[in-house]
């Protein structure tokens, strides 16, 4: 009997063809009457224009959260949310935070003890005590 | 190997967007009633129409010179335009064909509002590029590895999770009142089987899947469409091609000694030979034997194993792996770059025998 095949699925490698922004969405809430909100209205006023130009790729909504803190929420590819409460915060302090969620992947946060993560083999291969000079005692 | 080009005559025929009126066959009307002619009596289920009829109010009919439906807002949707830009597609692709190719078949049945035509297309391009990468690039894989290795880039699943990894939501229900910027396909009900005879028509609903990679082949021919053939070759590079998989997993051998055997016997080679190269702990609860598959004086392939007919098995595997993974040392010219531009120089690619009878 001849060679059969075996059925897989290719893995995504985002960045190493196409680069695709993980952060598909933020929603900026604001309350019309709290004084918490007062960075955030001048944000939104003033500053989320231009944040919106150049980020195309994510789709903005701004929406009232009365008597509430005001928030942004990121929705990403993953399916997870991040949310931020920029209580209190100044517009260039909000524009950090909104910064801070579009570059975020989505995961969860974690800490890397390796220098580098691959799916590839590694290139020297294996080491194997059969090959090459035999160590003589 | 296929070549397929665009005209703009095949431009119009994907992207029509005007209902096509069908003559109809006149019909006399006399005292007895309506004389069917031999082509009107296969028609005669539907309902016969005056001459003056007028067309039914639609409110998902498009505006003059829009190839979709208002309901469906492509050029108010945020979503949409998210997606575009994340798509990082030529401002020559219009939104309306983004809009359109979210729209399956189950959706909306006609087929100048849903992605049918260009999911059809966007299909014949995907297996035409990744066909040619693989036959030029492992010209000597089986078929069905090749078939496999092309499922595993080009085959729904893989095209799903694009889909999905490109962001695209679904939407709960395919009312044209949704937003355009979400995939709409009818849902089966749950338990549905999808498989063999007992599949449900196309009308009936189809699996997420399906839709999905539906969405993302019709993607493919708005860019081959829009932005021409160099285009839709970089963004197959960039989207589908980029992804990972190692070829050599695919294998599945059956009886690799004597495939080995036959292979060197097609090619004029010395009749293979296992040799054991270098052992430890025979007669330890783990021993290590590492055989070789020699073909005269040229080693062929090489395994190692917890016995001698194991590492001898995996020396065979690693000999045939070896054979049918050749890769041509420099990048080839695939037969798509010609499409691009036919004046350049073009070196053809190499045409194996075949895979090993056994």
């Amino acid at each position: 009997m001849p060679v059969t095949a075996l059925r897989a699925v290719s893995k995504a490698q985002n960045g190493v063809g196409a680069f695709v922004l993980q952060c598909k969405r933020l929603d900026f809430h604001y309350c019309d009457w709290a004084g918490a909100s007062r960075g955030m209205k001048s944000f939104i006023a003033h500053k989320l224009a231009d944040f919106a130009k150049a980020n195309p790729q994510i789709e903005i909504t701004v929406s009232p959260r009365p008597n509430q803190h005001p928030i942004i929420r990121g929705s990403y590819i993953n399916g997870r949310e991040k949310v931020i409460c920029v209580r209190k915060l100044d517009h260039l302090q909000i524009l950090q935070k909104a910064e801070l969620l579009r570059n975020s992947s989505g995961q969860k946060l974690k800490k890397f003890s390796k220098p580098v993560k691959s799916m590839n083999e590694g290139v020297r291969g294996i080491f194997s005590p059969y090959h090459g000079e035999k160590h003589v005692i | 190997m296929k070549r397929i080009r665009c005209s703009s005559s095949l431009c119009d025929q994907f992207l029509s967007s005007s209902r096509q009126i069908v003559p109809r066959p006149r019909i006399t009307v006399t005292a007895k009633g309506p004389l069917l002619t031999s082509h009107t009596r296969a028609l005669s289920t539907t309902p016969v129409r005056s001459q003056y009829y007028e067309k039914p109010i639609n409110p998902y009919e498009p505006a003059p010179g829009e190839p979709l439906p208002r309901a469906r807002n492509p050029l108010n949707s945020a979503k949409l335009a998210a997606l575009h830009a994340r798509l990082s597609l030529h401002p020559s692709y219009p939104i309306q064909t983004l809009a359109r190719a979210l729209i399956d078949q189950s959706a909306d049945p006609i087929r100048f509002y849903n992605n049918s035509s260009l999911a059809y297309l966007g299909n014949s391009l995907l297996g035409y590029y990744g066909a040619e990468h693989f036959m030029c690039t492992y010209p000597r894989l089986p078929t069905l590895v090749l078939k496999s290795a092309m499922a595993a880039f080009v085959g729904p699943r893989p095209l799903a999770a694009i889909g999905r990894e490109w962001g695209v939501e679904t939407a709960f229900e395919p009312t044209p009142d949704v937003d355009a910027g979400l995939l709409q396909f009818k849902r089966l009900p749950p338990g549905t089987t999808v498989k063999g005879h007992l599949r449900p028509a196309r009308s009936e609903g189809v699996p997420e899947e399906e839709a999905m990679a539906n969405f993302v082949r019709a993607t493919f021919a708005g860019v081959y469409l829009h932005e021409g053939v160099a285009a839709s070759r970089q963004f197959f590079r960039q989207h589908v091609m980029s992804r990972k998989l190692d070829v050599d997993q695919l294998f599945n051998f059956v009886q690799p000694t004597r495939e080995l055997s036959r292979l060197c016997a097609r090619e004029g080679f010395t009749p293979p030979v296992a040799r054991l190269i270098s052992e430890t702990g025979r007669m330890s609860r783990s021993p290590v034997f590492i055989v070789g598959v020699y073909s005269g004086q040229e080693c062929l392939g090489q395994g190692h194993g917890a016995s001698m007919d194991e590492a001898r098995i995996r020396a065979a595997v690693n000999a045939l792996k070896g054979w049918y993974l050749y890769s041509p040392a420099n990048p080839v010219d695939l037969p798509s770059k010609m499409d691009v531009d036919p004046a350049a120089s073009f070196a053809p690619a190499m045409i194996d025998v075949g895979e090993v009878i056994v």
